[in-house]
């Protein structure tokens, strides 16, 4: 076990700060692309002269946010609008994957031009597995903030929800999601999705003047996740996660222990927002690749790999005590020695 | 604390059965709500299979008529967008179909023929008791608000409107009209 051991590339630690950059850049585009719309409007309406205080303050900043940008505000802006449901990129349309899925059932049909517009987040999930949960959605930025807030009210002496449920609860809610979208003929599932109703209430309370049902639900769903269980709705609820970790069961890029560089802390385990296990090599078809546990791990022991399946659980950790006793028990007053010499 | 789970499951039970009743009346005895969809919406049972609530329309829409249901429509029609052409009517722009992703709003060119063909929001009718011009107070707003002025509305002595067939609902005589109620309303055709 001297020398030369198998280390991570030094990046991979440094992802999760990347992926907090990615969630932020995802949810202040969803708080500010209604105020760019609201400003479209005002200058549809050559109506600076008749607007309010207020409205003449949105009008400014978002003026000199995109001067630098467009000629025609009225028009050039329409070049981004939607949320992480369905959105326009330049004229790339992208849409969820549970968006496509929830409308196939619910018109019993399958509509080409819409069904596209969902295969590159499909690649991207074959690819990535997960990633949309923990790089994306809107909803993780709130739940992750929530999350951090239970453990400090578990640091101040309150006692946060830790409750587990089966994982699987999550598919049946998806099977419900799709059976009830084509019973009704509507696509409720996006009703009972968080990324989609927080696109869409961000959007309201900003242009519309005021939250709508959704947000009861995603308030509900806050609650759970504080009260009942850590991160529950994703872990145990999510559609869209369902969706998302059955398309991404086999995805490429995935995380692996190194098992000659772990100690066994279970730090990883810990840090773990899905409630995973790292330690023994679970990963499973729910990572979502955020790499928290990587950054978390103080001995370098997690990497990422390029294979379709987990590595089959590879026992305790080299550095482990457990290892030390059980395995290396006939040798291993030598290796202690050396080590420490 | 069995017992009280009990209790608690009786009472929720008792008020549940109460309540049921007047729920159930409240709603069939609601008045309808008279809303349009988008222009060039699809007929409102394919509509709502096709949309996926994704907002883009209200975004796009550079006079914010389109506005979403919450819950006061049914559970079918939560985050689908509509338009009460009281409040605000639509400009014809066109651009929300040109961003819905799946064709719930048709793509329609912004041009008077491709509008007339393929745009069927409803139909305006004029209310003459109401309406200042048939009470021989002169008055024409309604024709002037009118984005398809002689072929979609035309007026008379007086300037009396006569609305025509090729009216496609978009709601600005509605919003325009100064009586109260007003005297021109659009009946909604959702097919």
């Amino acid at each position: 076990m001297t020398g030369q051991r198998h280390k991570p590339f030094f990046l991979w630690r440094h992802l999760n700060r990347l992926r907090w950059v990615s969630l932020s850049i995802v949810f202040a585009m969803l708080v500010v692309l209604p105020f760019l719309h609201v400003y479209q409007t005002y200058v549809a309406a050559h109506a600076y002269d008749l607007l309010s205080p207020p409205e003449k303050r949105i009008y400014d900043v978002m003026e000199a946010l995109t001067q630098p940008f467009v000629s025609d505000p009225a028009e050039d802006l329409d070049a981004v609008k939607g949320n992480t449901w369905s959105g326009t990129f330049w004229g790339l349309k992208l849409s969820d994957p549970l968006a496509a899925l929830g409308q196939m059932a619910a018109g019993r049909t399958l509509y080409w031009p819409f069904l596209v517009t969902a295969l590159l987040p499909v690649a991207f999930t074959a690819l990535f597995g997960r990633f949309f949960c923990g790089w994306i959605c809107p909803a993780t930025f709130i739940y992750e903030l929530n999350s951090n807030f239970a453990s400090w009210l578990r640091w101040a002496g309150f006692k946060p929800g830790n409750r587990h449920f089966d994982k699987r609860i999550k598919y049946a809610v998806l099977a419900l999601g799709v059976i009830g979208s084509a019973v009704t003929g509507s696509v409720l599932v996006a009703a009972v999705y968080p990324p989609a109703i927080i696109g869409r209430e961000i959007y309201y309370v900003i242009a519309l003047g005021g939250f709508s049902a959704g947000m009861v639900f995603f308030l509900a769903t806050l609650l759970f996740d504080l009260l009942v269980a850590r991160r529950g709705f994703c872990r145990y609820l999510c559609p869209g996660g369902a969706l998302y970790s059955l398309l991404g069961r086999y995805r490429v890029v995935r995380i692996r222990r190194i098992v000659e560089n772990c100690n066994d802390c279970a730090k990883c385990n810990a840090i773990c927002e899905f409630g995973l296990d790292p330690l023994r090599d679970g990963f499973g078809q729910e990572c979502n690749n955020c790499s928290a546990c990587i950054a978390v791990c103080p001995r370098d022991a997690l990497t990422f790999t390029i294979r379709p399946t987990d590595t089959a659980a590879q026992g305790p950790g080299h550095l482990g005590w457990q290892y030390r006793r059980e395995v290396e028990a006939p040798g291993g007053q030598e290796a202690r020695e050396e080590e420490a010499a | 604390m069995e017992r009280r789970t009990v209790l608690k499951a009786l009472i929720a039970g008792a008020a549940a059965a109460a309540l049921a009743p007047t729920t159930v009346r409240a709603a069939r005895f609601r008045p309808t709500l008279r809303y349009l969809r988008p222009p060039g919406a699809l007929a409102e049972k394919d509509f709502l299979a096709r949309c996926i609530n994704c907002g883009q329309c209200g975004e796009a829409c550079p006079n914010r008529c389109i506005k979403y249901f919450g819950l006061e429509n049914g559970l079918g029609s939560i985050d689908t967008p509509y338009i009460i052409p009281r409040e605000k009517g639509c400009i014809l722009c066109m651009k929300c179909g040109e961003v819905c992703p799946t064709g719930a709003i048709g793509r329609i060119a912004r041009e008077a023929e491709a509008i007339l063909d393929g745009v069927k929001m409803g139909h305006a009718r004029v209310d003459e008791s109401l309406c200042l011009s048939y009470q021989g107070k002169t008055c024409g707003v309604c024709y002037r608000a009118c984005p398809l002025p002689d072929i979609a509305i035309t007026v008379g002595r007086l300037e009396q409107p006569h609305v025509t067939d090729k009216c496609v609902g978009c709601g600005l005589c509605e919003r325009s009209c100064i009586q109260m109620p007003q005297a021109i309303r659009v009946i909604p055709d959702r097919g």
